[in-house]
């Protein structure tokens, strides 16, 4: 009879009968799991940089644990050398050794303090390893395609064995500390997907060769996790369904659902299928891929093995993986990003309150801090990655301390600052002189390549602030003589920003328009258009002309377009400026507008015309205005989000929040 | 004011052709430099021949990312043989590659380049400035071999220094 660690009754909750799927137990190894729902591992760099547990990563695991009610729920993978080879992020934690043991419990106890099952996994990551020393391991000598990464020399037979007996040392540690499921990761580029791909897998040995040869060091570590675990201890591993590298002759379709099978003939109670490199020139996660797009891998994979599917990659919302699990495409949801932005997503959804989710809108942030050294960071969730600080947390304020705050602008500053600042206690009224929520995201929200996606922010925010019992004035636009009739305690200035005149004669021409009045539908924009700002706004309303058919060119200050956007995103845009035909002049300036277009100056002096009938202003400044009326009157004033400093989305949900937690 | 076309494109001009040569006097001076280092018992071939090779090995690893073997190996081919004609050109030289005869084979042209008449007022031998350029190539093509597991090579074929009109490389796949 399979082993059940906690019992679970989900009968009760609404979320249970509206994704029945979801919450319906399944048997991996001889391990019951109660749900269908897995917090897959993550790094976080959170931790000791010599691979020591810190308080901070546990908390942020105990919060997902609470999320998963239940459910799978997964630390970050360990590497296992001394050497450091395999240890591809500055704050990854490690296993190499039983005095790390101590810290990898205090993970597997806050995880079963939620009723959860304590997952661990064991990463190695080769060939986008060795952050902290001058080279890594790889089967074959490769050279990097990317210099921000380490050369790799190949590793001598010997090596190979010893890396396979790392996995199981680190393996008994894991289950020493307490961790009810072993993970081995053989995905995106670390050091299993190097052995297992001919990209990056040359060599003519025992671990080389065919596919089964380049299989070999895989199996041998699921055999030797398999055998210190023993029958109650399921052993998992993740694997590339399709590499995504076939401009570089890595592995096909096909010998990747064969690398399934040996997993499967070597003892694996589950794969987690996953797809991609972190050097694959495709898109895989970014937010201009659709939702539930590669479901299709998980399905094929059921068709090779008869063990467990698990899978992530754009299911952000629980009606697809529910789906696909009741078809029998799916066993189980995995989730990264959708609980960094909101670790209780799952929860919420059991509990019927789904409208309550924050969910991750794929900006890829998070991948960029970790690939930059940097901790977690998540671009919508302010408080992921300082769930161990009391002070991100909204503190209630005494009764005598309660404040009349009015909110002037109810885009993403003004509402996030409200409803932390409502929770807290104090009587908060939100002006805005549109009759919508969302500011300029309702506009931003129209730009292509699944920017309507941005709009779940607002919705989250409406609904918190909803709850929190944020007071509503929209269609009345802010006066001085508003501020003076109403004499808040506190003003909060998030009016989003004021949008730059076009620099030298011509400026004040009838075919200048407003970014937003063209994303709005207000503007007439004629066929030859020219979008001055270069950054994330610019770069949104050009592709937005270009797909009706406009020939667009960007020209801004910045040295490159999109400065403002992450690196985990931006070259999506780099691809989709040439694609759309798009010219870019960035460190240029609009020197003047005449009957022909534009005359463009570089930055070193250079002039040269570009012919347009209409210029798009999407250079923004800070926004002045109110400033002085409220600071005359005395009152208590913050100026957050875009009008204090133009910036992105992310910007605008962190200043809101700190000033919600400060009033 | 409308612009000037003609001021504007003069002075870009001038400023671009100022830059390339600046490339080749620069290395030139650097190689004094790397003579005076190594001193007397130096081989100044064998100090360009080593130049060459780092230089080389650079480039070829700063072209990986440009490289893709998705349409194929003939399209591959001759997109290196662009990158490689184009490295030239970025240096103030009239460089293309073509179609060779056989298949997956390119040639690179090269009909003007600067670098021997600045080679000329360091006192360089036009030997070594032959020898240099085809040692950068092969340079440049080591670790485009062992990334995309092909086994490159380049040969010179014809050189300016020696007084033969134009360059020709062949570019091809060894068996």
């Amino acid at each position: 009879m399979a082993k059940l660690l906690f019992e679970w009754d989900y009968s009760s909750y609404p979320g249970a009968k509206a994704y029945p799927h979801l919450f319906k137990p399944i048997q991996i190894g001889n391990l019951t799991v109660p749900n269908r729902i897995k917090y897959a591992a993550t790094e976080d760099n959170l931790n000791d940089h010599n691979g020591f547990i810190t308080d901070a990563d546990v908390e942020y695991m105990r919060l997902r644990a609470e999320g998963v009610v239940g459910g799978l729920c997964f630390m970050q993978g360990v590497y296992m050398d001394p050497a450091r080879k395999g240890q591809g992020y500055v704050g990854q934690a490690a296993a190499w050794d039983d005095k790390y043991i101590p810290g990898l419990k205090k993970i597997a106890d806050a995880i079963h303090g939620e009723k959860a099952i304590a997952g661990y996994q064991l990463m190695d990551c080769g060939r986008v390893g060795a952050v902290e020393v001058e080279s890594g391991h790889a089967p074959s000598t490769v050279p990097q395609r990317l210099r921000v990464f380490k050369p790799m020399f190949e590793m001598t037979n010997a090596e190979i064995k010893e890396m396979v007996q790392q996995h199981v040392d680190a393996a008994k540690r894991g289950i020493e500390a307490g961790f009810d499921v072993i993970e081995i990761s053989g995905i995106v580029g670390y050091l299993i997907s190097n052995f297992l791909s001919s990209y990056t897998n040359r060599r003519t040995d025992e671990y080389g060769g065919d596919i089964r040869g380049r299989s070999q060091s895989m199996i041998e570590i699921i055999q030797g996790v398999k055998e210190v675990c023993g029958p109650d201890i399921p052993v998992g591993i993740r694997l590339c369904s399709d590499e995504l590298l076939s401009d570089v002759r890595g592995n096909t379709p096909e010998e990747s659902m064969q690398t399934y099978q040996f997993a499967e003939e070597a003892g694996a109670d589950y794969i987690s299928c996953t797809l991609g490199w972190q050097e694959s020139i495709f898109p895989v996660i970014s937010r201009d891929i659709p939702q539930g797009n590669w479901l299709f891998l998980a399905k094929r994979a059921k068709e090779h093995v008869n063990i467990p599917i698990q899978m992530a990659y754009r299911l952000f919302t629980p009606d697809k993986p529910n789906k696909a699990i009741g078809d029998g495409e799916l066993d189980i949801w995995e989730m990264c990003r959708s609980m960094i932005a909101d670790p209780l997503m799952p929860k919420k959804v059991l509990e019927g309150r789904e409208d309550e989710v924050r969910h991750c809108v794929a900006c890829n942030l998070c991948l960029a801090r970790l690939f930059r050294d940097a901790p977690m960071t998540c671009y919508i969730n302010p408080r992921c990655a300082h769930e161990h600080d009391e002070t991100f947390y909204p503190k209630s304020v005494e009764e005598d301390d309660r404040k009349e705050v009015m909110i002037v602008g109810a885009g993403p500053a003004g509402l996030e600052c409200a409803y932390v600042s409502a929770q807290r206690g104090h009587e908060v009224h939100v002006y805005d002189k549109r009759d919508e929520l969302g500011g300029t995201i309702l506009e931003a929200s129209q730009a292509p390549y699944g920017d309507e996606e941005l709009m779940t922010c607002t919705n989250y925010q409406k609904v918190m602030c909803e709850q929190a019992g944020v007071h509503f004035h929209l269609g009345t636009e802010v006066t001085e003589e508003l501020i003076q009739d109403e004499l808040p305690d506190t003003v909060v200035l998030a009016t989003g920003p004021v949008y730059a005149k076009v620099p030298g004669p011509g400026g004040d021409r009838d075919n200048v328009v407003n970014v937003l009045d063209v994303l709005g539908g207000k503007a007439e924009v004629g066929e030859k258009v020219v979008v001055w700002g270069n950054r994330k706004p610019g770069i949104g309303v050009a592709l937005f002309l270009a797909k009706q058919g406009k020939k667009v060119t960007l020209v801004g200050k910045d040295k490159s377009a999109g400065f403002d956007v992450n690196p985990s995103f931006k070259w999506r845009y780099m691809i989709y400026l040439r694609q759309n035909g798009i010219m870019a002049y960035n460190d240029c300036n609009i020197e003047e507008i005449n009957d022909d277009g534009i005359t463009v100056k570089t930055y070193d002096g250079y002039h040269f015309p570009v012919a347009c009938d209409t210029i798009v202003v999407s250079e923004r400044e800070a926004n002045e205005s109110l400033k002085k009326a409220v600071q005359g009157e005395g009152i208590e004033l913050f100026v957050i989000g875009d009008a204090l400093v133009p910036r992105n989305l992310s910007s605008a949900v962190h200043d809101g929040y700190r000033i919600g937690l400060r009033i | 004011m409308p612009v000037n076309a003609e001021k504007e494109i003069g002075k870009l001009w001038r400023n671009l052709h100022g830059a390339q040569a600046e490339i080749c006097r620069t290395y030139y001076r650097w190689r004094e430099v790397a003579l005076a280092v190594a001193g007397p018992d130096a081989k100044p071939l064998d100090i360009a021949m080593k130049a060459a090779e780092i230089m080389g090995n650079d480039i070829g690893k700063s072209i990986l990312p440009r490289l893709n073997w998705l349409k194929g190996e003939e399209a591959f081919m001759m997109s290196l043989g662009k990158l490689l004609a184009g490295l030239w050109v970025t240096e103030g030289g009239i460089a293309f590659a073509e179609k060779g005869e056989k298949p997956g084979e390119v040639m690179i042209r090269c009909t003007r380049d600067p670098w021997p008449s600045v080679a000329k007022t360091y006192g360089v031998p036009m030997e070594e400035v032959a020898l240099a350029r085809e040692k950068l190539y092969q340079s440049m093509l080591k670790d485009v071999s062992v990334f995309f597991n092909i086994p490159l090579n380049i040969e010179m074929l014809k050189a300016i220094p020696r007084g033969e009109g134009e360059y020709l490389f062949r570019l091809y796949k060894e068996n």
